[in-house]
């Protein structure tokens, strides 16, 4: 052991000012002293501690947040099905055992340097998400017949690709569940531990399947070649997702599953009125095919519930927009506001999501009234387009940490902008046909040089002066635009970075090359200095 | 009277040590070292030697099985 070395350790006692280490303790580091780099260990990201946010961030966040939740995480699994159940499912599936029990470092990424409001409205939204990430794959585990599951709760549980919105089930919500095939396997995953993703992609090019479409269809196929996917479900509804590859990955699962499938495609070119006949009669579609397959009925009024209680959650959102665009007094993060709306949009209604809201709700108007500035060190207003790297998503945190970029909206989170009718039948499936066709990567990202474009309005309408650009180098529809957005940007003046990532699989362009990119941006092109120096350089390349 | 107050504070005192233990636990991120150093390997080595049905040699066609 080394020994310590007395006279350093006094030399450094002198030196300190007694009442500036009181004050860091009782209130935290102000931002620029704070040195979270310091925090971590080489390559693996573990912290050597946790961060001291001062006596009342850091027990609030180590009661009601770390202790909290990993209490609601076994209350959840209890609640859902039970210990044992939870044991199988981790047992025989990858993508549970080793995505899931490192959740809480997921919560320490995103709220890196989080104070006070903003701390505790963004952690509700990463607590709603665990129980419905909880929620799902447990409901998986009961109805899966390869270790056991219920017969008949596998026959109330329908599957369908996770870019099928939740709410086409609503008019059976009280006869049966449905759990998307890939969001929990997959999605979810990469941004907890983005290590388990890549088993799957790599099965995938092993058959010899080309390596350049998007990785995410490439991760979908491979759970199903590596025998990763439970079998909940007696149907599944499909979508082509955001593009061709998706298509293809659909082919595979349809012959690896072998059970009777819907195909339910997106239309590019939504702004058709035509279009929009013929997908609200695919909806129709597949209502029948529920209807035959899972023997349920269509209940008019189960649907106007959920969707009422949906439009509720979508009001709800508009007001945060409305606080994030006008105002300083945001308490969410970057990586909080994305997550959650693409998760809640996309999951549809739940109970969960109104118990969270309201939560916020409470923290919101205190920001609002009492006029907290919830991130001081903001330089730049950024807005986030396209689509994100799933295993970065908390860079948001990291660059204002690091820089003092906030990153207000994104385009994820824009994409649902509606609410549903249900004053007759025809306006909700024109409503229903129009929210299916604004689906993840596929309203403004793959929708038309009008809606890819909606950048401009968006940048205006939240105060933007920044843009972080995505660039998911195998996405063949953004690659299509990337020179017509380098022209606008020059054109208009606007200062953007291109964030090269390849969407699920790190080993493309690693977070440290995101950072680096960053970083020179900010010094060479804006000319600015770090916040937080020891944010700049660091090895992260094993970290989850 | 007295005992009960001696219960009390033995009461007190294990949740107090357990409560420290768990800061402990929080603040040295010991729980994410052992989830890394320890749990996660054991379980991808569990995950890596599964046997596991090779969808590609079902003929095409063919039921899926849960054996």
């Amino acid at each position: 052991m080394k020994k310590p070395d007395w006279n350093k350790l006094k030399e450094k006692l002198k030196k300190t000012d007694p009442k500036k280490l009181a004050r860091d303790f009782l209130y935290g580091k102000p931002h620029g002293e704070r040195r979270l780099g310091d925090l971590y260990e080489p390559k693996t990201g573990l912290y050597k501690h946790r961060e001291w946010r001062g006596v009342k961030d850091t027990f609030y966040y180590f009661n009601n947040i770390w202790l909290y939740n990993y209490g609601m995480m076994v209350a959840d699994i209890m609640k859902y099905g039970g210990l044992v159940t939870f044991a199988k499912g981790v047992w025989r599936y990858r993508w549970v055992g080793q995505s899931y029990l490192p959740v809480m470092h997921w919560f320490d990424r995103g709220l890196e340097g989080v104070r006070g409001e903003a701390l505790r409205a963004s952690a509700w939204h990463y607590r709603a998400m665990v129980n419905q990430t909880i929620e799902q794959f447990m409901r998986m585990f009961c109805a899966d017949q390869n270790i056991g599951g219920s017969k008949a709760l596998y026959d109330q549980t329908i599957a369908h690709d996770e870019t099928v919105w939740g709410g086409v089930f609503y008019p059976y919500r009280d006869q049966l569940d449905d759990i998307p095939l890939q969001m929990i396997p997959y999605f979810v995953t990469c941004h907890v531990n983005n290590h388990t993703v890549l088993n799957y992609i790599d099965a995938t090019q092993s058959l010899g399947l080309p390596g350049d479409p998007c990785p995410m269809c490439q991760a979908e196929c491979g759970l199903m070649i590596l025998d990763d996917e439970p079998d909940f479900y007696p149907a599944f509804i499909t979508t082509n997702e955001a593009c061709d590859g998706s298509v293809a990955t659909s082919v595979i699962q349809d012959w690896m599953i072998n059970k009777p499938l819907y195909a339910m495609p997106q239309p590019m070119q939504f702004d058709d009125p035509l279009v929009q006949e013929h997908c609200a009669k695919e909806i129709e579609g597949a209502f029948r095919f529920i209807e035959e397959q899972m023997g349920v009925e269509f209940h008019w009024s189960e649907l106007v519930k959920h969707v009422e209680e949906q439009n509720e959650l979508q009001r709800f959102e508009w007001e945060k927009w409305d606080v994030a665009a006008n105002t300083s007094y945001y308490p969410i993060t970057g990586t909080a506001q994305a997550l959650y709306r693409i998760y809640q949009s996309q999951r549809g209604n739940r109970k969960i999501w109104h118990d969270t809201d309201k939560r916020v709700r409470k923290i919101l108007e205190k920001c609002v009234e009492q006029k907290i500035d919830t991130f001081p060190l903001t330089r730049h207003r950024v807005i986030a387009w396209s689509c994100a790297p799933l295993y970065y998503s908390h860079w948001c945190t990291w660059a204002y940490n690091c820089w003092g970029l906030n990153c207000i909206i994104n385009m994820d989170s824009l994409m649902f902008d509606m609410t549903i009718r249900t004053d007759t039948y025809d306006n909700m499936l024109l409503d229903f046909a129009r929210y299916h066709e604004w689906a993840p990567m596929r309203r403004m990202a793959v929708g038309g040089l009008k809606h890819i474009f909606e950048l401009w309005e968006n940048m205006e309408k939240f105060h933007c002066d920044m843009v972080m650009m995505y660039d998911q180098l195998q996405c063949k529809g953004m690659q299509g635009v990337h020179g017509l957005f380098e022209d606008e940007f020059r054109a208009r003046d606007i200062h953007a970075i291109w964030m090269p990532h390849a969407l699920p699989d790190k080993r493309t362009v690693s977070r440290e090359e995101i950072r680096r990119i960053i970083n020179d941006y900010m010094f060479t092109v804006m000319q600015e200095e770090p916040l937080d120096p020891s944010l700049l350089e660091f090895d992260d390349s094993k970290s989850w | 009277m007295k005992k009960a107050l001696k219960i009390l504070a033995k009461i007190a005192a294990i949740g107090g040590a357990v409560y420290a233990a768990l800061f402990a636990v929080f603040y040295f991120d010991l729980d994410g070292k052992a989830i890394f150093k320890f749990v996660e390997p054991t379980l991808v080595k569990h995950y890596d030697n599964m046997p596991r049905r090779d969808p590609l040699t079902r003929p095409y066609g063919e039921e899926p099985t849960n054996e």
